[in-house]
């Protein structure tokens, strides 16, 4: 139970404990409690008249046996047990008041810090989640939080509490026999040393065993995964020994750990009994030498030697939950302090109905350095322009660029050089917002997010209702699906045995682009096969969606390009060729090339129900 | 409950840290309920000692009765101490053995299950998350030791305080024990209730922080899309609700936390008024002493714990019942391709001709068959190549090969032996298989490649490495062969990763080497060096190369294209390229690919 708790938990990051106490990390974590202020004020009250009525008990007893029972006075009694009794319920219910305040405190300002964390992180440019790992990103916003959340809820006023209770058990021993509360009390140091002795020790050995456990899991979640591996390399007797090894090693640091569990229980029993004994022996001596010990006294020391010794563990368990807290704290300020969101311009240019004119005017752009520490250029003094309701396709290899053009267009990404006009305005001049509310978005891998599909159209907007939402669909005639789907609307997405086709995924996110109403239609076509039946209402659908719009396309099917008004050739991260579908097959040049390899593999008795991974041949050709 | 008897045999196999510990439990328990007596005599003479000693005030015996009376409570204080020294001896004792059987019992479990694991088959991975297969592994064995650990040591601990406690508190004054106990059946019930609620909670916030932790991975893996839509704010709404949601079930869970103590402390605390209380009437009609009402206090507070425990441990090992049934669902399950009666443990050997009959495959009885009735032959020691698009029924084909997969239907033979009937070790051992999605191990550059063999001496390792086309890679790693892999170390490109996998196969120098598809992430150079090391091997072994790219299959001795599961067509290279089809195209696509990628 509460003495041997190993909790198999793992942390993503290397365990780092602080070992000093860095007091601006104290203030920085002391800053979330500050709008509760009043809150504290009210726990620290409660904390300090409960902590009187604990020791109060005790001063009681012996009040009763020595004033009463002693003496026959069992009326007298009878109010000294109703003053103890009140003292138990007093203390009961500051008690319960205190643990729940406290928690109530802290949970308000976890989650202050919490969503704190998560806008913060939420508004960083797309630059900064290629560079982080989501896995880390969800560490701090979740466990790291939650760390702290000890600190901020029990933390000062429990330590504070125990510091009271002591001072409080200390007076009243004082007040009682300051002779025997000199005896009692020294075996404090003892207690005290015995305690932090432990702490230190078990402490030492708990990152032993996480670091073991760490070791455990990741053997097994490694292992489960490559397991194929190991049975194809006839390596399960190696392996089964290796896993013997750590889960030894594993055995041996809990082992340890019970020792010093084995040794520290029975002390401290062993220590207030000597303390007891220490109050039985110097008090019995005394009284023969005439002083003024009473029964009452000698029993409300008795239980003074038990109280005292928890506080003193309270104590301890604080000091390592602040200390483990810390490196939770520096983390999580450690990504509030890195702020690289886009600055939004100081007098941003509204633009109210955008006309879609698009221009790219020898935009530059690298994600990164390359070794040199030279730009990596992926865009290279790139120029076109989309003239409002236009369709412009884009094609070219993989890695030509296409995919950074779309990134920059919704500033995703800031290029090094040039500039990106939309009807006429630098995007930089447009707060961000404004400009993505104008451009509509679909992505060749159609993200969904768990829940319904509904909340997939909408992405959760309450000013789209129903009614537009459904209206949205026919046009694409996604409606027919959805309605076919067990639940319609509200079928969950993820649920097992309703996955969707990824044609129909296509659908949806026209659905979504579709209901956001855009000037500027941005997509990227699926490269993914779907059957011909879907395929068909896909046309369908983008023609639809791009009637009227300005329209920028990745194509990778070169088939649906044809009445483009204009195809950009990429290559390389330049614009090799220009100019609309015939003009280019007439030039014979890369645009020829890749047309003709669009068709290369295709083998006409798959064409229509097989799995081609790329391309298709269409009739309409 | 009756899951728990399965683990039986452990006790008996433990019995010599068991039986002792037990023991020591009760002596434990024992002595320490002796301390309170003690106490009691001791309070109670002292008004007698001081008593007679005023008796003597001014006579010369006084100084002799101080001396006396001094020594004797210096024994009373002794004798406390000496008690509560032995007792504390052997709770370190009880500790060293019942706690630390449990330590090894859970080590020996854990061993079983991973013994076990090794043993299963894809089928099994299949249709368990790795996630799923942790948890067993930690957390459900974890709940079976505290159970055969702690819950049996507080159980007995329990008892015997308790029975001891009650049976002399009840010699001293029956009256004064019932009453006094009143509350703490109340404690047992109450802590039972509690535990039960603080779990069920707690389950409840568990989940509500898996909901919090896949809303911030989903809003994280999205973010491309919330922000085109410019939903961020809409989002962090939707996550301030979650958050809410958390704080909530946090507050719940609270609730029942904070009400724990004052529990405690109202029911013991009331437990000791009552002793005084009536203690006092009973003081006052001379029925006992003062020093009873001291010995009951302490038997109360000694009392309080093991009590309360009670309550935990009916939790405690209802949790660990549903462990238990979780763990033996895998250990019960059979491992369904392993060596059995049809094995034929004389073939030692291989050649590596292998044979398919008319096989069949399905994956999953909803779904189209993955092989459809394939055939073919390929002698020892020729190449044999498969093309065709993603989902032809590729890999499932090679899977057959080292015994991944199982026909449903037909045969695959080595040497004319159906693959069922070589021990699994020996056919095994006779294969490299570089699968299609690299798996690495976080070891060094060096053991993973020696996973193949492991006693290869270094140079072994090196010649590997040069073939895979690796060794200019590892050269240029911060510690050369000795660099981490994966999380723990450098990060290595997807190349790099699919080429240690290759050197990993080389290493055995086996009769069969088997490419799933295992050049996709090399550039053509890289390929062409690897596949000219391959050539320099030719005669040494069987390959069989699954590719997307005709560069690497041109020169097999045999070329399957594969569609829907079937082989549609086969041939060498030159009979393929004048053939119409499948493989014609794709020739064609790839000339085109390597002209644009030339511009």
């Amino acid at each position: 139970m509460a003495d041997d708790e190993t909790p198999y938990m793992q942390d993503d990051d290397t365990v780092r404990e602080v070992n000093t106490f860095d007091g601006r990390l104290i203030r920085r974590i002391a800053q979330y409690l500050k709008p509760y202020a009043g809150w504290v004020v009210l726990a620290l009250t409660i904390t300090l008249v409960g902590s009187f009525l604990g020791p109060l008990r005790p001063w009681l007893v012996q009040q009763g046996i020595d004033n009463y029972i002693v003496v026959g006075d069992l009326e007298g009694l009878q109010r000294i047990i109703l003053f103890l009794f009140l003292a138990l319920i007093g203390e009961g219910l500051l008690s319960f008041a205190e643990n729940y305040l406290t928690q109530y405190i802290g949970q308000r300002a976890i989650y202050d810090l919490r969503t704190t964390v998560f806008r913060h992180i939420q508004d960083q440019p797309l630059s900064f989640f290629d560079r982080t790992p989501i896995g880390r990103l969800i560490t701090r916003t979740t466990s790291d939080v939650e760390a702290l959340s000890d600190v901020l809820s029990s933390g000062l006023i429990v330590a504070l509490g125990d510091l009271f209770k002591l001072f409080f058990i200390a007076y009243f021993m004082f007040t009682l026999n300051w002779q025997l509360a000199v005896v009692t009390l020294l075996v404090m140091p003892l207690m005290v040393w015995v305690t932090f002795w432990f702490r230190n020790n078990v402490r030492e050995q708990y990152r032993e065993t996480r670091k073991q456990i760490a070791r455990l899991n990741s053997f097994i979640q490694e292992h489960v995964t490559g397991m194929h591996i190991v049975q194809l390399f006839n390596r399960e007797e190696e392996e089964m020994d290796r896993f013997e090894g750590i889960n030894d090693d594993h055995r041996a640091a809990h082992i340890r750990t019970i020792f010093y569990y084995a040794i520290f229980w029975p002390s401290i029993e062993f220590i207030s009994t000597v303390a007891l004994a220490a109050v039985l022996w110097y008090g019995g001596v005394g009284a023969l030498s005439g002083s003024a010990l009473t029964l009452g006294v000698l029993v409300a020391f008795i239980q003074y030697a038990r109280q005292f010794f928890e506080p003193i563990r309270d104590l301890s368990n604080q000091y390592d939950t602040l200390q483990r807290a810390m490196a939770g704290a520096e983390r999580i300020f450690g990504v509030l302090d890195e702020d690289h969101h886009l600055p939004e311009p100081d007098d941003p240019v509204e633009l109210d109905a955008v006309k879609g004119r698009i221009e790219f005017r020898n935009v530059w752009f690298a994600y990164e350095d390359d070794n040199e520490g030279n730009p990596d250029w992926v865009l290279k003094d790139v120029s076109f322009t989309v003239e409002p309701g236009e369709t412009v396709a884009l094609v070219g290899a993989t890695g030509a660029g296409k995919s950074t053009v779309m990134n920059l267009l919704l500033r995703f990404y800031e290029i090094q050089r040039g500039e990106i006009l939309v009807d006429g305005v630098n995007i930089r001049d447009l707060r961000l917002k404004a400009l993505r509310r104008h451009i509509g978005l679909i992505l060749q891998d159609v993200f969904l997010f768990s829940g319904s599909v509904e909340r997939n159209l909408t992405l959760g907007d309450p000013s789209i209702d129903e009614k537009s939402m459904k209206r949205a669909a026919e046009i694409v005639q996604a409606d027919q699906f959805i309605e076919r789907l067990p639940e319609g609307y509200q079928q969950d997405v993820k649920e097992r045995g309703s996955s969707l086709s990824h044609g129909q995924r296509q659908l949806l996110a026209f659905v979504r682009a579709l209901l956001y109403d855009p000037d500027v239609m941005v997509l990227d076509e699926a490269t993914s096969s779907v059957d011909t039946e879907t395929e068909a209402l896909i046309q369908q659908a983008l023609e639809r969606l791009t009637e009227g719009r300005t329209t920028l396309a990745i194509a990778h099917r070169l088939s649906t390009i044809q009445d483009a008004d204009m195809i950009l050739v990429m290559h390389k991260g330049e614009v090799r060729e220009r100019g609309t579908h015939q003009e280019l097959l007439a030039q014979d040049g890369l645009y020829r090339k890749l047309h003709d390899l669009q068709y290369a593999d295709q083998s006409p008795a798959a064409s229509g129900d097989g799995a081609p991974s790329d391309g298709r041949v269409r009739a309409n050709l | 409950m009756g899951a728990l008897s399965r683990l039986n045999h452990f006790f008996w196999e433990y019995k010599y840290l068991f039986v002792p510990g037990l023991l020591f439990t009760m002596i434990s328990a024992g002595f320490q309920i002796t301390v309170p007596m003690v106490v009691r005599q001791a309070v109670d003479s002292i008004p007698r000692f001081v008593r007679i000693h005023t008796l003597y005030e001014g006579t010369a015996a006084q100084a002799e009765l101080y001396a006396y009376f001094f020594g004797g409570l210096l024994l009373f204080a002794g004798v406390i101490i000496a008690l509560s020294a032995t007792s504390g001896l052997f709770m370190f004792l009880m500790r060293q053995t019942v706690v630390v059987a449990s330590r090894h019992i859970e080590y020996d479990l854990r061993n079983a299950l991973y013994d076990h694991l090794q043993q299963l088959s894809t089928t099994f991975y299949q249709e368990y998350s790795t996630g799923d297969v942790i948890t067993r592994a930690t957390d459900d064995i974890e709940k079976v030791r505290r159970y055969i650990g702690p819950a049996i040591m507080y159980v007995t601990r329990s008892l015997v305080m308790v029975l001891v406690a009650v049976s002399v508190m009840f010699v001293i004054s029956p009256t004064l024990t019932l009453y006094a106990l009143i509350p703490l059946p109340l404690l047992a019930v109450s802590v039972f209730f509690m535990a039960r609620m603080v779990h069920h909670r707690s389950d409840l916030l568990q989940q509500q922080y898996s909901t919090l932790t896949s809303r911030v991975q989903e809003a994280l893996s999205g973010i491309r899309v919330l922000k085109a839509y410019t939903r961020e704010d809409a989002e962090a709404d939707a996550f301030d609700e979650e958050s809410e949601k958390y704080k909530w079930r946090n507050l719940n869970l609270a609730l029942v936390e904070s009400a724990w103590r004052p529990s405690f402390l109202l029911l013991v605390g009331l437990s000791t008024i009552i002793v005084v209380w009536m203690g006092g009437r009973l003081v006052a009609e001379g029925a006992i002493t003062i020093g009873n009402i001291a010995e009951y206090i302490i038997y109360i507070n000694m009392m309080t714990w093991p009590v309360a425990s009670l309550g935990f441990v009916i939790t405690m090992i209802q949790r660990a019942s549903a462990s238990v049934e979780r763990l033996h669902r895998i250990m019960d399950r059979e491992p369904d391709i392993a060596d059995g009666p049809r094995t034929d443990a004389s073939i030692q050997s291989l050649e590596g001709h292998i044979a398919f009959h008319n096989v069949w495959y399905q994956y999953d009885d909803e779904e189209e068959p993955a092989l459809r009735g394939v055939s073919f032959d390929l002698p020892a020691d020729q190449t044999l190549a498969i093309v065709g698009r993603t989902g032809s029924g590729k890999s499932t084909l090679v899977r057959m090969i080292p015994r991944l997969l199982e026909p449903d239907a037909g045969r695959v033979t080595v040497d004319g032996h159906d693959v069922s009937t070589i021990p699994l070790e020996t056919l095994r051992q006779h294969m490299g298989y570089v699968p299609q999605e690299v798996f690495l191990f976080s070891d060094t550059v060096a053991n993973n490649i020696a996973f193949g063999d492991l006693d290869a001496p270094d140079d072994e390792i090196r010649a590997a490495a040069r073939e895979a086309d690796l060794l200019e890679n590892v050269e240029d790693f911060p510690d050369g062969f000795e660099t981490y892999v994966g999380e723990r170390g450098i990060t290595l490109s997807g190349g790099q990763k699919q080429r240690t996998s290759i050197a990993r196969a080389l290493i055995r120098d086996p009769r069969v080497l088997i490419f799933d598809d295992a050049l996709s992430a090399v550039d053509t150079a890289t390929e062409r060096n690897i596949l000219r090391s391959l050539r320099e091997r030719q005669g040494n072994h069987t390959l069989v190369i699954v590719s997307h790219r005709l560069s690497a299959v041109q020169a097999a001795d045999l070329i399957l294209v594969m569609e829907q599961g079937n082989i549609v067509q086969r041939g060498t290279h030159e009979e393929l390229v004048d053939e119409e089809g499948l493989y014609a195209d794709l020739h064609e696509k790839q000339l085109l690919e390597e002209e644009i990628e030339a511009l």
